[in-house]
């Protein structure tokens, strides 16, 4: 029950990245944007969706405390202020989306855009990176310093986040867009993707100096793992040549993105599995009890499918390249 | 101030910031399908008008309320870690639900409902505005199931440290949701209500737009007439409900100490330390007519005998002063609502100038006293976050108050500026008039005349300026 309720965990993690990835992405790339009217098909693509893609961090965040709540309780004081900073930029950049495709006044709430999706994205490599650093716990409950949870891995993380989330924003945008704004994002999103091979390399390699290394011991956690890493090269690979401004194939770098973070999540979680972060019981320890877990997936086992549809269908009604693109649509007045 | 007051004021500051917003939308939600539903039926161009116009309010709103909620929900661990650690078991589930039932609902279908039109059929417009009000309700039921477990806590054992489920049915069918979650939700459509009919009648005062106010009002107007009286049975059957099982708030709310009191007090200024009000203003009898005797026996008694331990006592003031800011409100509501029926009978409703001028100032009232009705609820519940078995001050995280300090300035300055955003986005959006949402509307400048595809403004001919909130 620990095992599969924690893949719904991951589920939920996974989904965020992948869907606020590109919507964050595309908020930080709106700042290398000089064109006004490409940077305005790049705000649509994000007014639409932002609501939807957020509201898996929030299913994430339950699925954490419902299911785990020592661990809810002691992570997230352990990161607060990585925390507070990712609430303060996700508030800053929801409202300043909302009010930019609402008034004519847009160049302030542009800003106010870009640099709170950066800031989102920064604080949560910071909040990432603290997971691997220990959390002091006293009868369960945290009590530990302010900044114990930050340190050099700190960057390697955040560098590393900002990155991909950028490869992700313009591999969507690769995908919405047509014309020269599709060629200039393939070539920024090659480059994106490149560096995060590149970070996501170093940050295996640095892992082992963490509080949280990597446990490899047994064969089957050694093959498993060699596996993950060659489908998350793959995925790196797929993404790279599909990027390209001359392959057709707009959706597939999206995907191949995907895989690559699916495959280095599974094999951090075969490594580390089951005490995921260092201090916090472990994954059958924090369990909350039978009660709760039956409610938990009777109820969230209904309703995942049609969450899935409704995140599907949100995105389909809008499906056309030219929707949301403004191509059909003459913005007024401007 | 310490950790605990730190925590506790960030805490309540980010609620009723958000609460501030569903107090709208909430009820925007359920007019917009209204709306839409009727301009696809009757293909009336007011209704397709008062739908753009109300989408636009709409939309920001939302948008704060979200980024708002998704905070409270990061609280809940980042502040209150233990409370969270020993509660999951139990809140943990519910809120889970509202996530999966409601906020994907909302969600998923809030892009179309703002951004669909013209794009996506009539039908599949209508559907995502149902949707839309369907999980703003369902998010209402659910946020009221967790917190009313939180003031009257049962089906549930002490093991490991924390509330474990025994049985779901008494968790959730405990005495105090059945008539809160009722409450709340009129409570919310009636604020709505009042909401439109301030921003309907100030058209009516400036003579602009006249068939959109007047259907505005109208509607407004009604919800208020037909809910008011439902919500004052409903609010006292939550009186019945929550108070006999919490004496501490049932005294606070009463604003008296040491005796009984047949009265009804309407002002006071109560004085922790002393147990007594500095100054004490009171109706004679009232108290015992509410309480349904009218022979003026029936006293309740005050807070220090209910509660001798001060340690266990709430804070009078915010109890008292919150049901008070409710209780006034509804009044006034009620007023409102019984002139308004009185009017339109000998048919002076759209001839009363004075009475559309008195009714723009309602537009926050509603907000008012959901306002003054949590901070009663909760700060009555007090000092318990889970009443009778969990102290607040044990449900607090350890952090430095360095950290907290730090985080409650940052949330302060952002919540002021959000709000301030709003509120010139409002007063822009109403300044700017319904005029332009008229299918019909031509513009005199035809190069201007773009038809809004997205609720985005045509400019307006009168140069209205641009919103400059922000800066
Ligand atoms: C009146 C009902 C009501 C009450 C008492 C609350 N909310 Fe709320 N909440 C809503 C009514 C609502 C809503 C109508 O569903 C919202 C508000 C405006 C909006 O945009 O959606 C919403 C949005 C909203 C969101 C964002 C949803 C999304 O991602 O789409 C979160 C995370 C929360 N809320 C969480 C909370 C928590 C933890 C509360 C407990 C204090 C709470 N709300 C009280
Ligand atoms: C949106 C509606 C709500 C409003 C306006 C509101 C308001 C408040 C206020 C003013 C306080 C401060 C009391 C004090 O410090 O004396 C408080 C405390 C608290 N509320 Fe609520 N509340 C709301 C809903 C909820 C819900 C639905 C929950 C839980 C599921 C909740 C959980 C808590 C907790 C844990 C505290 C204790 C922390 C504290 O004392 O500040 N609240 N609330
Ligand atoms: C005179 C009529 C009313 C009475 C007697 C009444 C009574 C109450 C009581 C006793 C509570 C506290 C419940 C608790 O401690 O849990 C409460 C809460 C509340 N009231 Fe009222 N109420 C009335 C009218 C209204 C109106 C008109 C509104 C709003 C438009 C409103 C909105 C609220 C809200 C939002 C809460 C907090 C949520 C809750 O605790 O359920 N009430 N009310």
């Amino acid at each position: 029950m620990a095992g599969i309720w924690f893949g719904v965990l991951v589920f939920a993690l996974l989904m965020y990245v992948v869907l606020d990835g590109y919507d964050l992405g595309i908020g930080i790339a709106s700042m290398f944007e000089r064109d006004k009217a490409s940077r305005d098909k790049m705000l649509e693509q994000v007014a639409q969706a932002w609501d939807g893609n957020e509201s898996w961090l929030v299913l994430a965040a339950l699925v954490l405390w419902a299911g785990y709540p020592t661990a809810f309780g002691a992570i997230l004081p352990h990161a607060y202020l990585a925390v507070i900073l990712m609430l303060f930029a996700l508030g800053v950049r929801g409202v300043s989306v909302e009010l930019a495709s609402q008034t004519h006044d847009r160049a302030l709430f542009e800003w106010t855009f870009g640099i709170g999706s950066l800031v989102a994205a920064l604080a949560q490599g910071a909040l990432l990176s603290s997971l691997a650093s220990r959390v002091t716990l006293v009868d369960n409950a945290f009590s530990g310093s302010a900044f114990g949870a930050f340190g050099w891995f700190t960057f390697l993380v955040c560098a590393l986040l900002v990155a991909l989330y950028l490869s992700y924003g313009y591999a969507y945008m690769k995908w919405k867009s047509t014309g020269e704004l599709r060629t200039r994002v393939a070539r920024r999103g090659e480059i994106t993707t490149a560096v995060t091979a590149m970070l996501a390399v170093a940050f295996f390699l640095a892992l082992d100096n963490t509080d949280a290394p990597l446990n490899l011991d047994s064969a089957g956690r050694t093959v498993a793992f060699v596996v993950l890493l060659a489908a998350a090269g793959t995925g790196i690979a797929v993404a790279m040549w599909s990027l390209r401004p001359a392959s057709t194939n707009d959706g597939r770098s999206f995907v191949g993105l995907a895989i690559a973070t699916v495959a280095i999540a599974v094999a951090i979680v075969v490594g580390r599995y089951p005490t995921i972060v260092p201090g916090v019981p472990s994954v059958e320890d924090a369990l909350s009890p039978d009660t709760t877990m039956w409610f938990l997936f009777v109820g969230i086992g209904i309703n995942l499918p049609l969450i899935v549809f409704y995140t599907w269908f949100g995105h389909h009604a809008f499906r056309d390249k030219a929707y949301g693109t403004g191509a059909r649509l003459p913005r007024s007045g401007r | 101030m310490d950790l605990l007051q730190l925590s506790r004021w960030q805490f309540a500051l980010t609620v009723m910031f958000h609460m501030t917003f569903p107090a709208i939308t909430v009820g925007l939600s359920v007019l917009l399908s209204f709306l839409y539903g009727m301009h696809w039926k009757t293909g009336n161009p007011v209704y397709l008008q008062m739908f753009r116009f109300w989408r636009r309010i709409f939309a920001v709103g939302f948008a704060i309320g979200v980024v708002a909620g998704i905070v409270i929900t990061f609280q809940m661990g980042l502040n209150w870690g233990v409370y969270a650690a020993k509660t999951g078991p139990i809140i943990g589930p519910i809120i889970a639900m509202e996530v999966v039932t409601a906020f994907f609902v909302e969600a998923g279908f809030i892009g179309i409902l703002i951004y669909g039109e013209n794009r996506v059929s009539q039908r599949t417009m209508f559907a995502a505005t149902v949707m839309v009000a369907i999980g703003t309700i369902l998010s209402t039921t659910w946020i009221l199931m967790a917190n009313s477990w939180m003031q009257t806590p049962q089906g549930f054992a002490n093991r490991h440290g924390r509330f474990e489920p025994t049985s779901w049915m008494h968790v959730i069918f405990n005495p105090s949701f059945m008539w809160r979650a009722p409450h709340m939700l009129v409570a919310v459509l009636i604020s709505a209500g009042l909401f439109i009919t301030g921003i309907g009648a100030y058209y009516l005062v400036k003579g602009r737009a006249r068939l959109f106010a007047k259907s505005t009002v109208s509607i407004g107007l009604g919800v208020v007439a037909v809910l008011i009286p439902l919500q004052l049975f409903l609010g006292d059957s939550v009186a019945g409900a929550v108070l006999p099982r919490q004496p501490g708030k049932a005294g606070a709310m009463e604003g008296n100490w040491d005796t009984p009191n047949t009265g009804y007090v309407i002002f006071a200024i109560p004085d922790m330390s002393g147990q007594r009000d500095t100054v004490k203003i009171s109706i004679p009898c009232l108290g015992s007519y509410i309480s349904k005797d009218l022979s003026c026996d029936t006293g309740i008694p005050g807070l220090s005998q209910l509660v001798p331990n001060k340690n266990d006592q709430p804070n009078m003031t915010p109890v008292f002063w919150g049901f008070r800011a409710m209780w006034y409100a509804s009044m006034v509501m009620f007023g409102i609502a019984f002139y308004a029926t009185i009017l339109r009978f000998r048919r002076k409703l759209w001839t009363a100038r004075r009475f559309h001028r008195f009714l723009r100032w309602m537009v926050p009232l509603g907000i008012l006293a959901i306002l003054g009705g949590w901070v009663a609820a909760e700060t009555g519940r007090q000092p318990f976050v889970v009443y009778g078995h969990l102290r607040t001050s044990a449900a607090v995280s350890h952090l430095a108050s360095g950290q907290v300090l730090f985080s409650v300035i940052g949330f302060i300055t952002l919540y002021a500026v959000m709000l301030g955003l709003y509120i010139a986005y409002i007063v822009h959006a109403v300044r700017a008039g319904p005029e332009r949402d008229d299918p019909d509307w031509v513009a005199p400048d035809p190069a201007l005349d773009v038809r809004p595809p997205r609720p985005e403004p045509a400019p307006v001919p009168s140069a209205v300026p641009v919103m400059r909130g922000g800066r």
